[in-house]
């Protein structure tokens, strides 16, 4: 008697630090999996999709895979384990992705894309992402207006292996290579990171001291580009920066970084998980598999009405 | 030249003959960048005559009575003047009929406008692009047999939206007059897409006629 009491709960013990053996258990589970949080801009996905998710009656279980696609396959396989009835996910590669959703596909889970696209349709049921190239475009133009359509000008490119950083460069060039007046003296990639950033504007300004303008892949570059300006004392040059974060806002309404260009972040991920309730409760698809989501431009006169990747009315 | 001429017929016959010896493979896509066979603006130049000026003819409203519908019920001049296959969160992009008096030019800039007034109050009603740049998808956005969904990625769509503003500012923008523009006539069919702030509708001409100076 006592033995085998003792055997259970071992055995319960067992199935509870192993979580994924319990797929019966987990009837109303959708799995969020985004980048590392220490970006306020995938906190934001995440905390949308998770509010969605349970505002709907699900329960959620939010992973980060840190840009790493090995761990990302591993979370995919602890969603498929839980039993999760869906996957809301912003990937880790536009090619090392696929394998991974086609797995929870062949699982019987679907997963729903949020941010970055991937190299593959039919695999993922929706691919809901930013219109970088728009948004990009809106910066450009901006920028070119600051600019006065002329002057020396520096971009900072995003992390090489994301996708968006590639295609807000294009975008940004669509537009600036209009006006040959324009002239791009320094182009970098910073990978995202605000101390990089910092550190490469440094070196850039003593080679060029001679710059009017920093267009910036994303925010965090552009704050940490303004911040080599500053101790520079070169508040005169002009950033212009993409994402829309809290911080770039408090820049430009303290008359610091000129614009940025606001992806609906929060809203994006709230889609998604729409979606995915429509898709385990209905068994409907969305009418498209990609899907864009246009981008707002930001700047001094909408500012003030930017909340955590939302405009407010 | 003339001596040229004989060597055609050879040539197709080598053609001919290389063609059966071979194999045809499908062009590889994906991996880098963009597929060689990508061609945003030969595909413009093939429909732009067959079908994206006809559609635009056949679509357009008159730009007062879009636009004062847009304002009321964008849903509605969705469904008689949009594309009803846009993106969900994206505005409506309306194609457009113009004709008024050009009140003021913007020739100083390389996104060239001028402002239209149309109800002959004096003032502008919209801002028509000229060129050489060219801000924006609003054509390639007008069209419903356009679909993001048919194209690999998003560079590649936008890259096919950029191909209809470039063929609209060689073929058509870059032979308007750019001087004195003020007072004259102007007649345009074209788009524009909803926007949300305080400037001018901003519209991109597939036709564009300016009168001769006043």
């Amino acid at each position: 008697m006592k033995l085998t009491r003792r055997m259970t709960l071992a055995a319960f013990a067992g199935m509870l630090a192993l979580g994924t053996a319990m797929p019966a258990y987990a009837a109303d589970l959708i799995a969020i999996i985004t980048p590392s949080h220490d970006n306020p801009f995938f906190k934001a996905e995440a905390d949308g999709a998770e509010a969605k998710a349970k505002e709907l009656g699900y329960e959620a279980l939010v992973l980060v895979h840190d840009d790493d696609a090995n761990k990302q396959s591993q979370l995919i396989d602890t969603a498929i384990g839980r039993g999760a009835k869906a996957i809301i996910l912003d990937n880790a590669g536009a090619d090392a992705t696929v394998a991974a959703v086609q797995k929870a596909k062949d699982a019987g889970v679907p997963s729903f894309l949020i941010d970055r696209e991937i190299n593959a349709t039919g695999v993922a049921v929706a691919q809901i992402v930013s219109n970088n190239y728009q948004g990009a475009q809106l910066g450009a133009q901006e920028f070119v207006k600051l600019m006065g359509e002329k002057g020396n000008f520096v971009e900072l490119v995003g992390k090489e292996s994301d996708t968006n950083a590639g295609i807000r460069s294009k975008g940004y060039h669509d537009v600036i290579d209009d006006y040959p007046d324009l002239k791009m003296v320094a182009q970098q990639s910073a990978n995202w990171s605000q101390t990089e950033a910092y550190s490469k504007m440094e070196s850039i300004l003593q080679a060029n001291p001679d710059i009017k303008g920093v267009i910036s892949g994303n925010d965090t570059m552009a704050m940490g580009a303004y911040a080599a300006l500053v101790a520079a004392n070169r508040k005169d040059v002009i950033v212009v920066g993409f994402d829309g974060s809290n911080d770039v806002r408090d820049s430009i309404t303290s008359g610091g970084i000129k614009a940025t260009v606001l992806q609906p972040a929060f809203a994006q991920a709230q889609m998604a998980v729409e979606q995915a309730n429509d898709f385990i409760k209905n068994k409907k698809s969305p009418a498209k598999e990609k899907q864009l989501m246009d981008c707002v431009l930001v700047n001094g006169d909408n500012a003030p009405k930017l909340e955590t990747f939302a405009l407010t009315n | 030249m003339l001596n040229n001429k004989p060597t055609w017929p050879i040539l197709a016959v080598t053609v001919g003959i290389s063609l059966t010896a071979c194999k045809i493979l499908p062009t590889q896509s994906g991996g880098g960048g963009n597929a060689p066979a990508f061609n945003p603006d030969k595909m413009v130049d093939e429909i732009w005559a067959a079908k994206v000026v006809p559609y635009l003819h056949q679509k357009a409203g008159p730009f007062p009575e879009v636009h004062a519908l847009a304002q009321a019920d964008p849903a509605a001049a969705g469904g008689k003047y949009g594309n009803p296959n846009k993106q969900a969160n994206s505005p409506w992009t309306f194609a457009v009929r113009l004709e008024g008096k050009i009140v003021a030019a913007n020739t100083q800039s390389r996104a060239a406008t001028v402002d239209v007034d149309i109800d002959g109050d004096g003032k502008a009603d919209a801002r028509v692009q000229i060129g050489p740049a060219v801000r924006g998808t609003a054509l390639r956005d007008s069209l419903d047999f356009i679909q993001f969904n048919d194209f690999t990625n998003q560079i590649d769509f936008a890259q096919f939206g950029k191909a209809f503003n470039t063929y609209a500012d060689k073929t058509v923008l870059s032979k308007l007059p750019r001087d004195a523009l003020k007072g004259r006539s102007a007649k345009v069919l074209g788009a524009y897409t909803l926007g949300s702030g305080q400037d001018l509708p901003l519209v991109t001409p597939a036709e564009v006629e300016i009168g001769p100076k006043p």
